[in-house]
């Protein structure tokens, strides 16, 4: 049996490697490429297994990458259970993922890079999640960027897919630019950039606070645009355009759960305003997102502004420095957005359209894909005893007496409103396009990924009960710590903590239940009145404004974009004119001269003689000039 | 008592003249001329050198004065070099002559003449010697230029080049007479010693510097010099592709000789005063003739306008070192100056051969368009010519060439000069704006399928030589600055 | 005598390869690519025995193996070779690139393939030149071998360029020139200065003991040399007409190995020659070289011709280089050096697929490019790994030069650093965003009129040939940063021994 410090490299070594070889296949080599990809995907799976079942406790390895002068880059995991546990929501999605792709994907002819493509993003979410280092963090970290640029352009029968790929990179990348800097902060000023090292730096305050605060910063803004924070938050939705499988990915397990991972991952270097920044982001997106997704037409866009406003949630919580319930809600999260956006794709894959406008009454149509996706839905909005419910409500209680209470409060009201038009919409009623009047229900490969991932989405909330469940989600003390991180880990004093407590049954439970009869009920009576009309009509004038998300991509678009392309222009007709204009300049004044003094050789005899002649005396008469002051 | 063995090679250069001459008169056949002058040219060469390999000597004493005729190593080097250059040209001469267009007879004795003229030159040990020398070396020219019948770009050129020359040696003569006025010496040595007891001030002191000035400023003229430059292109383009080539060369030494002589044996103590004048017109005589070279059309012309700027490196080191003096020793300078003209020589020489090889052998330089495609016909000799004008540009493959401006700009960082040095670097950006051009046109698609002219066999291998020679001494550059150091 | 020996095979190839008449082109193509990669294997071996690894004490520059004989002493000119952790990197990068050149070349050449050994040679006499500019320890052999490439890429590329080959070729080396002929000065600055060329001891004593003017006067002289060569911004308006005329392999050599010159020179001729000067000067590098990062990829982002946006990238690549080596300290030289290397693979590669997608559209222009991926997935697909490895994706080579430039000047620490550093981070941004502008124009969309009817969709055998090392090489130096820096990692700190910032 292999022990765990080789099976935390290996668990993103498999995938990776899967995507090498995949990726150099031929494009007509399907079935090998499913093979890989879904072969891959369990391995992974597997091996988080079986690090989860022989995990101990918390340990780190590292080996020198290479050394810049006296700062060395390692390659070294670091695994606690939280990196457990979210490496296993990341197989068990990207498993769903790959087998749900092979029929989804089967007319596809680019399917072999695509599967390969998957592969890398999986390999590179489960190095960011095992990494020990900061540098190999952030390649994970970037990996997954050009991944979802290069699976959300996939898509070639879209127009609008190269641009949202475009734009997915590019915003999460100007958020790195950030994360690049705090990084490099860290690393310099701990003269390493090992986590280890840079917590432990910390923790005996060999870091300055005004370093720390600021590095906080720097990372918050990859963070932002990671997890799809105001303002970063843009490139979600349009993300949309990428194959429905990869949104799950994206949206569920890997890519937007990263950046609330590393908040988790590296919390004390939050400590303090980083964490009131992240706080107030988070109160803005939560509703932000939730408002955006009451408006959407396009059933994923719904799906896509709900993932916003509930990754809020997670950063709620951390800004409250409730770590153990913002992963909680992460991998419920993971959970249920996997099955919806799966769910969904079994219903556009039926109806042939993402608008729900064109669907309704599926649910007898498609009773497994109905099913399936009203426990995810119930696990969105927050129905007991789903799991969203129970994480949900630790997020709630962390945040109590706090602004985020409030806005988190409302959120939970406009969740359900949507969610349950979403659901009527979709399931009934009549239908609205002769595609949805005689759907078919998916085939296995795509219902049953479905079906299994209701399975955790309804009962995962109950490993909240399971006592110490609550303390594995948050950091390891010092002490804690085998392998080469044994006492050096995080020099800090050892204190013992308290026991985190997810559940808390009480008087306090009633409110988020009240809001959620409120969201629900209001929708259902909307929906009611006239069942083959949205619901959405009651929000009348602010219905537009919802709908384009409070046209925050025209103000990006005004402020960032166009200026950053008119001044391109004018830097590149000013090195033409100005830097290059200079060079050329010189050559042909420098040619021009030459013409002069040709012009000025070409002269008749006579006037020739005696310009030598006259030369010749006048050098003398300065000579002899000079020769007297000597 | 008189040397004679000391006289020989000056002998031999006079009696090649003299044998070139009967042999047309008696035999009157080209072949045998030719050879006959190609002979005397060889022997000449031959006993400079071997000379040169013998101890020190010297002839025509005045005792306690010097003497007017010394025979040393700097002095056997520039004679083998002024015969090889007559022979190198009379090897090119060979096709012009056989197309019977120029008189075979007067043509060679007037080069054995002017030929000669240089191998006193090299052994000049006084100022009037010296001129004369000088004057032998270029009268023959005047002529030479205007040998070619019913053209009159030739005739012009030689009247041109007539007056300036003439007005130059009186300026030269003016400039000794007054020195003489002063110091009562024309040895070189003597020279020297009197300036250093003459008072610098008063009016002693401005007719030193005055005639110090005028000395250099005619004999600049030789080495066609800004402002005695005009003259040069008119003649160059004017004469037979030979004697352009003889005048790039071996006249263009001669004035160097003159000057470095006269500067460096004679008027060392004065030169604080004619220095300045030097660098001066060393940096005008580069920069105006790189910026005029870019506008000829004529390919001959474009040679002459670079030659002038050649001269102008040429004469930077001893500015370099007139500015500086005392804090550089002169002996840097010098190797620079000598080992720069043998290197310049030798490139300018294999550069108008190819001229030559290029051209029907009845035709002038032509223009640079009528070279088009020439690397199609005969690539050898477009090779040779590139490796020519890169060397001359200082840029390898040329490495002749390239060490050539490495010594210069040396001496000229180790006397001190770095505006100087950084001058003669951007003009040889400049020079090398004309070169690339030539060379780009060597290399570009024929316009039509002209028909390659017949290169005469002497034209051929002297070109070969010089070209082989070039390749050897840039490889071996060590050869060449160990002569001049000496 | 290893190292005469990978100076002499190209040499003495490229004159037997020029020699062979023109019904034997294609047999002498294929002579060259032999001798290239002959070269190519004693470039390898050279790696294979290294004497003393560790710099010897007070030594700034310690070779492996070296090999002196006097050459011309007259001009203090010793034809002495050495090669060490700092240049052997390079060193393979040029053999490398050459024999993919010239393997490229045994099948396709510009214009009528006639004269395609000529070009052969001519790229085997370049490699000579850049070998020797890397492995010289003598300054002033340094300089002979540094102006030994200028006139073959002149002929390279006004010999089988684009339209207007002529104009560029006589910018690119005019304007080279000019930067060659200020080091020749720099270069007598020195010498004449300390009495020596000889680059070890200059090195070893930190400038040979001149004084503080002197070192300031080489550094600069040299300091301006290198960056019309690198090129650093504002003396970089010769390298994208170079490129965009240029042959396909005539920008890989250009854009691979021949602006390594400069960046190498600035470490071990000037900075190692004059540390003094080199604190004096640092910041003012520094801050051009943010300049060429932003100025470069801005134009890049509002760049219409796809070889012209690859050049100008290299001006903002090179840009984070020359920061890295103006922080003096020994993170951004190493980085430097990966930077140096990385660009080389990446960018060389990226020429190669410009130019197959120009022979094949006939067009370099986005507007009238896309779709690519419709038509030659293939090469769609080499190309977005080109880019995506330019734009420093952490993970390929392109990320460690460009971030550690970033760390390295953080790490300097100080107003202008930090300025310069998170500067230089949004430029890598930028980069990303012009990288992405261009894959959307050329692979993106429905396939474009002049990328529909191209003529061969599928990658042909030379072209795998050639570039998958590079492809590979993207990888592995991204994944094991050590195979470059592993060596260059004492010697680095040895150079900065004589440097106080």
């Amino acid at each position: 049996m292999i022990s765990v410090d080789v099976l935390g490299p290996l668990l993103p070594a498999v995938p990776f490697a899967c995507a090498l070889v995949g990726l150099l296949l031929p494009l007509r080599a399907r079935r090998p490429a499913a093979v890989l990809a879904v072969g891959g995907a369990a391995v992974a799976l597997l091996i988080g297994i079986a690090l989860a079942l022989r995990f101990r406790q918390p340990f780190g390895t590292s080996v020198e990458l290479v050394d810049f002068g006296g700062l060395p880059v390692t390659f070294g995991v670091r695994v606690d259970w939280a990196a457990v546990y979210v490496a296993l929501a990341v197989g068990v999605v990207a498993l769903a993922v790959q087998a749900y792709s092979v029929s989804y994907l089967a007319d596809d002819d680019r399917y072999v890079p695509y599967a390969a493509q998957v592969s890398l993003f999986t390999a590179a979410m489960l190095l960011v999640v095992v990494s020990g280092d900061l540098i190999v963090l952030l390649v994970g970290w970037e990996v997954m960027g050009i991944c979802s640029y290069l699976l959300i352009g996939h898509d070639r029968t879209l127009p609008e897919a190269p641009g949202a790929a475009v734009k997915a990179f590019l915003v999460t990348r100007v958020g790195d630019v950030g994360f690049l800097l705090g990084i490099a902060l860290l690393g310099i000023e701990a003269g390493s950039f090992r986590i280890a090292d840079v917590l432990g730096a910390i923790a005996t305050g060999d870091l300055s606070g005004v370093v720390v605060t600021t590095a906080g910063l720097l990372l918050l803004a990859g963070v932002a645009g990671k997890s799809a924070q105001f303002p970063l938050h843009t490139w979600l939705p349009d993300a949309m355009a990428g194959p429905t499988p990869i949104s799950a990915l994206i949206h569920a397990a890997t890519m937007v759960a990263a950046g609330i991972y590393v908040v988790t991952r590296l919390m004390p270097v939050f400590a303090g305003t980083p964490l009131t920044v992240l706080g107030v982001m988070a109160a803005i997106t939560m509703l932000l997102g939730a408002l955006a997704a009451t408006a959407q037409d396009d059933i994923k866009r719904v799906l896509a502004w709900s993932t916003v406003s509930q990754l809020a949630y997670m950063a709620g919580a951390l800004a409250v420095g409730a770590v153990a319930p913002a992963l909680f809600h992460l991998l419920t999260h993971a959970a249920f957005k996997a099955l919806l956006f799966l769910g969904a794709g079994s219903v556009i894959h039926a109806v042939g359209s993402n608008l729900m406008s064109r669907m309704g009454g599926l649910r007898r149509g498609m009773p497994v894909t109905f099913w399936s996706m009203t426990i995810g839905l119930g696990a969105l909005m927050g129905l007991p005893p789903l799991a969203g419910f129970w994480s949900k409500d630790a997020i709630l209680a962390s945040t109590e007496g706090h602004l985020l209470y409030a806005s988190g409060l409302a959120t939970v009201v406009v969740t359900a409103w949507y969610a349950t038009r979403l659901w009527l919409r979709t399931f009934f009623g009549a239908p609205r396009s002769d595609a949805a009047a005689h759907p078919h229900e998916a085939p296995p490969l795509m219902s049953v990924p479905v079906a299994l991932l209701a399975v955790p989405s309804a009962l995962l909330g109950f490993a909240a009960f399971r006592s110490g469940f609550g303390d594995r989600l948050v950091m390891p003390l010092p002490a804690e710590w085998v392998g080469e991180y044994s006492g050096t880990a995080a020099g800090g004093p050892a204190v013992v903590r308290e026991a985190v407590e997810l559940v808390h049954v009480g008087p306090a439970l009633a409110w988020p239940l009240l809001c959620l009869a409120a969201g629900s009920l209001g929708a259902w009576l909307v929906w009611r009145r006239d069942r083959a009309a949205d619901p959405a009509r009651v929000l009348g004038p602010v219905r537009p404004v919802f709908a384009n998300a409070f046209y925050l991509d025209a103000v990006q678009d005004a402020l960032v974009v166009r200026p950053a392309l008119g001044f391109a222009r004018a830097v590149r007709r000013a090195d033409e004119s100005i830097v290059d204009g200079a060079v050329e300049g010189t050559g042909r004044g420098t040619l021009s001269l030459g013409g002069v003094l040709a012009a000025a050789h070409r002269s008749g005899l006579p006037r020739a003689a005696t310009a030598v002649l006259a030369g010749a005396l006048l050098i003398g008469l300065a000579a002899a000039a000079l020769g007297g002051l000597a | 008592m008189i040397d004679h063995v000391a006289l020989l090679p000056a002998y031999l250069a006079a009696g090649t003249a003299i044998l070139v001459f009967l042999a047309d008169i008696l035999v009157g056949r080209r072949g045998a001329v030719l050879s006959c002058g190609a002979l005397g040219a060889l022997a000449t060469a031959a006993v400079a050198a071997w000379l040169g390999t013998r101890a020190d000597r010297s002839t025509f004493c005045v005792d306690g004065a010097g003497c007017s005729y010394v025979v040393d190593d700097t002095a056997a080097l520039l004679a083998v070099l002024f015969a090889l250059l007559t022979l190198g040209v009379l090897a090119f001469s060979a096709g012009v002559l056989r197309e019977g267009e120029l008189p075979s007879g007067e043509y060679c004795f007037l080069l054995a003449c002017s030929m000669t003229g240089g191998v006193v030159l090299a052994h000049a040990g006084d100022l009037i010697t010296l001129i004369v020398a000088l004057e032998t070396l270029t009268l023959p020219l005047y002529v030479l230029v205007g040998l070619r019948r019913r053209v009159l770009e030739s005739a012009e050129g030689a009247v041109t080049f007539f007056i300036v020359s003439v007005v130059a040696t009186a300026v030269t003569l003016l400039g000794a007479a007054l020195l003489y006025a002063a110091t009562g010496a024309v040895h070189f040595d003597r020279l020297a010693a009197a300036l250093d007891a003459a008072p610098g001030g008063g009016p002693t002191g401005r007719l030193i510097a005055a005639s110090v000035v005028l000395v250099i400023a005619g004999l600049a003229f030789k080495v066609a010099a800004v402002p005695f430059h005009a003259w040069a292109p008119a003649a160059y383009d004017g004469a037979p592709v030979p004697v352009a080539a003889y005048l790039s060369t071996a006249s263009k030494l001669g004035g160097v000789v003159a000057i470095l002589y006269v500067t460096v044996d004679a008027l060392q103590p004065r030169l604080d005063v004619a220095g300045p004048a030097l660098a001066v017109l060393a940096l005008l005589t580069m920069t105006v003739g790189n910026l005029v070279a870019l506008r000829q059309r004529r390919m001959v012309r474009l040679l002459a306008w670079s030659s002038v700027a050649q001269a102008g490196y040429i004469l930077a080191p001893l500015g370099a070192f007139t500015v500086a003096s005392g804090r550089a020793d002169i002996g840097l300078a010098v190797t620079a100056t000598v080992a720069y003209t043998v290197f310049y020589v030798l490139m300018e020489l294999a550069a108008f051969g190819a001229v030559v090889a290029l051209r029907p052998a009845d035709a002038d330089g032509g223009e640079i368009a009528d070279y088009r495609g020439a690397a199609r016909r005969s690539p050898w000799i477009a090779g040779a010519f590139v490796l020519a004008l890169v060397g001359l540009a200082g840029l390898p493959p040329g490495l002749a060439g390239l060490f050539a401006k490495v010594a210069i700009v040396r001496s000229l960082l180790g006397g001190g000069a770095g505006w100087l040095a950084v001058a003669v670097a951007l003009n040889a950006v400049i020079g090398l704006a004309y070169y690339v051009r030539v060379a780009a046109q060597l290399f570009a698609p024929a316009p039509a399928a002209e028909t390659r002219a017949r290169v005469h066999w002497a034209a051929a291998a002297a070109l070969a030589v010089a070209t082989v020679v070039a390749v050897v001494i840039g490889f071996a550059p060590q050869l060449v600055l160990d002569v001049a150091a000496s | 005598m290893m190292l005469v020996a990978l100076l002499a095979v190209p040499a003495l190839g490229a004159v037997l390869v020029a020699l062979l008449p023109a019904r034997l082109d294609r047999p002498a193509r294929a002579l060259g690519t032999v001798v290239a990669a002959a070269a190519f294997a004693v470039s390898v071996a050279l790696g294979l025995d290294r004497g003393p690894l560790l710099p010897a004490a007070g030594q700034a520059l310690t070779p492996w193996q070296q090999y002196k004989v006097s050459w011309v002493p007259g001009l203090n000119l010793d034809f002495h070779l050495g090669v060490d952790g700092i240049s052997y990197p390079l060193v393979v990068l040029t053999t490398l690139l050459t024999l993919l050149c010239c393997v490229y070349s045994m099948w396709t050449v510009p214009g009528d393939g006639a004269r395609g050994r000529l070009l052969v040679a001519l790229l085997l006499v370049i490699e000579v030149g850049i070998l020797g500019t890397f492995l010289a320890l003598d300054l002033v052999l340094f300089f002979v071998f540094f102006e030994v490439v200028l006139l073959p890429m002149y002929a390279v590329i006004a010999g089988w360029g684009g339209e207007d080959r002529r104009r560029a070729a006589r910018k690119f080396v005019l304007y080279t020139l000019f930067g060659s002929v200020l080091l020749l000065v720099g270069v007598f600055v020195v010498v004449s200065a300390a009495g020596t060329a000889d680059l070890v001891t200059l090195s070893a004593t930190g400038g040979g003991g001149m004084a503080r003017a002197t070192q300031l006067a080489a550094f600069i002289l040299f300091a301006v040399a290198f960056a019309v060569k690198s090129p650093l911004w504002p003396l970089h308006t010769w390298l994208p007409d170079a490129h965009t005329e240029a042959p396909t392999v005539g920008s890989v050599i250009l854009a691979g190995v021949l602006l390594k010159m400069g960046t190498y020179g600035l470490i071990r001729v000037a900075i190692g020659v004059a540390p003094e000067g080199a604190v004096a000067v640092a910041p003012v590098l520094g801050v051009l070289a943010v300049a060429a990062i932003l100025v470069g990829s801005l134009v890049c982002l509002a760049q219409s011709e796809l070889k012209r946006l690859i050049a100008y990238s290299s001006v903002g690549h090179m840009g984070f280089v020359l920061l890295g080596i103006a922080t003096l300290s020994t993170v951004g030289l190493q980085a430097a050096l990966i930077g140096n290397i990385a660009h080389g693979i990446i960018t060389g590669l990226l020429f190669f697929l410009a130019g197959a997608i120009k022979d094949r559209t006939h067009t370099g222009l986005l507007a009238e490019l896309g779709g690519l991926r419709e038509t030659a997935p293939g090469l769609a697909g080499v190309l977005g790994f080109a880019a995506i490895a330019s734009l420093g994706l952490p993970g390929l080579a392109g990320f460690w030069g460009e971030a550690f430039a970033v760390v390295a000047s953080l790490q300097r620490g100080g107003t202008l650093w930090t300025v310069l550093g998170v500067l230089a981070a949004v430029g890598g941004a930028l980069t990303a965003a012009y990288f992405m502008r261009l894959l959307r124009r050329v692979t993106h969309g429905p396939a474009a009129p002049a990328v529909a009817t191209t003529a061969a969709p599928r990658l042909s055998t030379y072209e795998l040939v050639s570039w998958a090392p590079l492809v590979v090489l993207a990888l592995a130096v991204g994944l094991l940063p050590a195979l470059v820096l592993g060596l260059s990692a004492d010697p680095v700190t040895a150079l900065l021994a004589e440097v106080s910032p």
